[in-house]
């Protein structure tokens, strides 16, 4: 026998030696507490409800955990059938939480069970049968459900929630005399207009417009509404130039509309139909003569802005990866910079990259994660290259024109927790730190390591306020853990930090170098032990950003006060997809009275806090100030309001249909002045975490939507 | 000088009055950390207030909405405000799933220095949620300013436990 001859047979007998371990692990489980049909049937239901975001295959993505496999048996395997049915009827499917009947959810369970290897018994379940997990399933998923799912990204299927509607252009515009968006313009933008996701560079989210003020804006009404896509996740804000308004929905559909009417001008559907949860683009942007935008499916397009025709398209990731996109775009120098989200130790890491706005050529790539052998990659201890996952940019960078800087903030590293990681207290650069890169290059000129060793899902990776004080050019962030950050611009040295909520993660800060020192028993941590931290993965701040007054030298800032019980499994340190493999349990901040929502203004220059609310509902919609005196907020419980930005006081409220939830603008169109702000659903945890602990507040499961205020044509007061 | 020694008499005075005087601590319960399994047995609100003269601990309190009847309630303490730990001492519990619970406990020095941070909570168990139905960290009373309602500054922030919070080491 020939030594080929032989490793073939060895090699067979091998595999036949696996098939039939298999099956005798199998057969030594007991029978599960469900029977054959009702697997079947919660095949389709799950597909119908759950595989939008946990995937066909069970695998999860991103936030959403793994229901088939080891990482299913690790959170499942020591509890119950029964915990599993109570947990899923208590909070899914997403967004829509026991809103399936007792029937449908007994079949999921059964169906996720079959798909971790139990095998149907004679008896139906009926929520009330309490077999632990792990003496029933085994981890090992059947073939025909384990196979590799069609495309990635948004390609989730057909079921879900995505809306039955046709791709591609509805409506060719011809939109006259439009004035093509400058690079001055983007430098200095005229009021009117609101040309960057957070309404100029420095991401101050203010307007100069001040026709609404404290003085009159309780006559604020309706002026117009539009019904946007339903499906996916909704957390966008319009971009405005000369009376046009571009708005991005869900399904990457792009649209222009007349900013004073409402009239719909072009359309572009590109697709793919949004069918995941995590899915909100946030924003759109405008430059020259084409509106661009960087879709849920990691694709950047590039429209003709007075037609809505593509121009170019260009892929950010390679597709079908699951790479995806959310955080909106900017354009900087010539160069369209975007960010890339749910990479999970597959190679690529995540980066940061630019193009050419005329031609979608790539011009630069930063990788946020830092390989073996580069700056940085001893940061990760002896983690392996494909084990390094995280790192991700979920929100817009901004940018200095005349440094030719732009700051982006990075996400935590994965798995969450360090015992998981096993990367200790290592900075696991260049996961939740802020980073400057050149914006013609892409070369780091600096990076702040905001919290090295995060273990609790903590994002650092929100807006970077840019705000001169004097000379000193500054930086300012805030992130989940609800401290607010002062860095020096030019070199990145950390100048100062202020705790807006309470936290119980980290015992003290060096006030001097921003080193954060971690509670004792956090450094202690074990896996499959729970972990207390304040905030919750919800976050004392989240994606909602905050806006600036220059006037008043005023940050205010949307916070949320939840916190949670934390797990990290095990994680084997082989090649594959990481998931963030932890647990959670909420519960509400001590000292709050269990309110969730926090409103507070910050003097930037002192770091001192000038006024806050609190209120049950968590805040969901960035914020928008304006020369009125007037800062526009809105929250999960329906309410759109204004305050008074020097006191906080509420000068105006609407109850609108559902959640409100994106970013309010401002602009002006013949002479008046507009509000406009979305409705969605969705949002990641800042929606979730609310949705499972506020029980008494509600709201529709549809409803996204823009509505447009302004005063009427007579106004009464100043 | 007659005057100095008055200032300083009267001074002295309101120091012993200020260091004697009870201090009062106040919590809101609410649902202990959950998760969907765990929600509909985790359920219920109520309302404690603690007074703290030298080391005897007062507490009053109650609640309501509980899904099955509560077994005991006590005081517990752990590693930080929010970080749930270990039982301290028991308290009096009257009432099913609506009800009060009360008690006068002496806390030793550790116990007290441990309240002291904010350590100390009180939870209230049932016969469904065994490990823990309620529980509120006893904390420095903070009424609350009222829904929507502006106060100067950033409000209540328990931030007790950290040693020279976010000062230069």
């Amino acid at each position: 026998m020939g030594m080929r001859r032989f490793a073939f047979v060895l090699m067979g007998a091998v595999a036949l030696a696996a098939v039939w371990s298999a099956s005798q692990a199998q057969s030594q489980l007991a029978p599960g507490p469900f029977t054959d049909a009702q697997a079947r049937a919660g095949r389709d239901a799950y597909a119908a409800n759950c595989a939008s975001c946990h995937q066909a295959n069970l695998a999860g993505v991103g936030e959403q955990p793994p229901l088939a496999g080891a990482g299913f048996m690790s959170a499942w395997g020591r509890r119950t059938t029964k915990e599993f049915y109570d947990d899923i009827r208590a909070q899914m499917p997403y967004g829509r939480a026991g809103s399936l009947d007792a029937a449908t959810y007994q079949n999921i369970t059964a169906f996720v069970l079959m798909a971790n290897g139990a095998h149907a018994g004679s008896q139906a379940f009926d929520g009330s049968q309490a077999v632990r997990v792990s003496t029933i399933a085994n981890g090992q998923v059947p073939a025909d459900i384990a196979a590799p799912r069609r495309g990635g990204g948004d390609e989730g299927g057909a079921g879900g929630r995505a809306p039955a509607m046709t791709l591609g252009q509805t409506l060719v515009g011809n939109i006259k005399n439009y004035a093509p968006v400058s690079d001055a313009m983007l430098v200095h933008p005229d009021p009117k207009d609101w040309l960057i996701y957070r309404g100029n560079y420095q991401a101050w989210s203010h307007s100069a417009l001040k026709q609404i003020n404290a003085g009159n804006v309780e006559q604020l009404q309706l002026k117009w509404s539009w019904a946007m896509n339903e499906g996916g996740e909704n957390a966008t804000g319009p971009t405005i130039h000369d009376g046009i308004m571009f708005l991005a929905n869900t399904s990457n559909t792009v649209q222009a509309l007349d900013a004073k009417t409402g009239e719909l001008l072009w359309e572009n559907r590109l697709g793919p139909l949004a069918t995941r949860a995590y899915s909100a683009l946030r924003s759109l942007a405008v430059y020259e003569d084409k509106v661009y935008i960087n879709a849920t499916d990691a694709r950047l397009y590039a429209l003709d802005a007075k037609t809505g025709k593509l121009v170019w398209k260009t892929d950010i990731a390679e597709p079908g990866k699951g790479f995806n996109e959310t955080g909106g775009l900017i354009i900087a120098h010539g160069k369209v910079i975007v960010g890339l989200t749910l990479c999970r130790g597959q190679m690529p890491h995540c980066y940061i990259s630019a193009y050419d706005a005329k031609t979608g050529k790539q011009a630069w790539k930063f990788t946020t994660i830092a390989a073996p052998g580069t700056p940085g990659g001893d940061t990760w201890g002896n983690v392996p290259d494909d084990m390094r996952a995280g790192g991700e940019t979920w929100i817009a960078g901004t940018y200095d024109p005349d440094l030719n800087i732009t700051y982006w903030g990075t996400a935590q590293s994965k798995p969450w927790m360090q015992a998981s990681r096993r990367s200790g207290t290592a900075s696991t650069l260049y996961a939740n730190s802020t980073l400057a890169l050149d914006a013609d290059t892409g070369q780091l000129k600096w990076y702040y390591s905001h919290a090295p060793g995060e273990t609790f899902d903590l994002d650092e990776v929100f807006e970077r306020v840019l705000i001169d004080h004097g000379p000193q050019k500054t930086l300012m962030t805030i992130g989940k853990a609800g401290i607010l950050w002062k860095l020096d611009r030019v070199t990145g040295k950390f100048l100062d930090a202020k705790q807006t909520v309470f936290q119980n993660v980290y015992s003290g800060i060096n006030m001097k170098t921003g080193q954060l020192s971690f509670r004792p028993d956090v450094l202690a941590q074990k896996t499959n032990t729970w972990i207390s931290s304040c905030p919750s993965a919800a976050g004392g701040h989240d994606w909602p950003p905050t806006s600036y007054d220059p006037a008043n030298d005023l940050m205010i800032i949307p916070l949320n006060q939840s916190c949670n019980m934390m797990l990290g499994h095990d994680v084997a340190q082989h090649t594959g997809v990481v998931q963030p493999e932890g647990e959670e349990k909420l519960f509400f901040m001590p000292g709050t009275d269990g309110n969730m929502g926090r409103l507070a203004a910050y003097r930037t220059s002192t770091m001192e806090p000038v006024w806050s609310f609190q209120q049950r509902s968590s805040f969901l919609t960035g914020v928008l100030s304006t020369d009125g005196n007037l800062a526009f907020v809105g929250d999960y419980d329906r309410v759109f309001r204004a305050v008074e930005t020097t006191s906080g006081k509420t000068l105006w409220t609407v109850r609108l249909p559902t959640v409100v939830q994106g970013n309010p603008v401002t602009f002006e169109a013949d002479g008046k002045q507009y509000i406009a702000i979305t409705t969605g659903l969705g949002g990641g945890s800042p929606f979730s975490k609310p949705s499972s602990m506020l029980g008494e507040l509600h709201h529709p499961d549809h409803g996204h939507a823009l509505y447009v205020f302004a005063l009427p044509d007579k106004v009464s007061g100043r | 000088m007659r005057f100095f020694f008055t200032a300083l008499l009267s001074f002295c005075v309101a120091a012993g009055a200020a260091a004697a005087a009870d201090q009062v601590f106040a919590s809101r319960l609410t649902p202990v950390a959950y998760d969907g399994a765990m929600r509909a047995n985790v359920q219920g609100d109520g309302q404690v207030s603690a007074t703290l003269s030298g080391n005897k601990l007062t507490v009053t309190g109650s609640f309501t909405g509980l899904p099955s009847a509560a077994t005991g309630v006590g005081l517990y303490s752990g590693s930080g405000i929010g970080v749930p730990g270990m039982p301290l001492q028991n308290l009096t519990l009257t009432g099913q799933t609506e009800g009060s619970v009360s008690g006068t406990v002496t806390l030793n020095a550790k116990q007290l220095a441990a309240f002291r941070q904010g350590h100390v909570y009180v939870q209230l168990n049932s016969q469904k949620a065994p490990d823990g139905n309620l529980w509120g960290w006893l904390l420095p009373d903070h009424p609350f300013a009222g829904v929507n309602v502006p106060e100067k500054g950033h409000g209540f922030l328990p931030q007790l436990d950290v040693p020279g919070n976010w000062v230069q080491k």
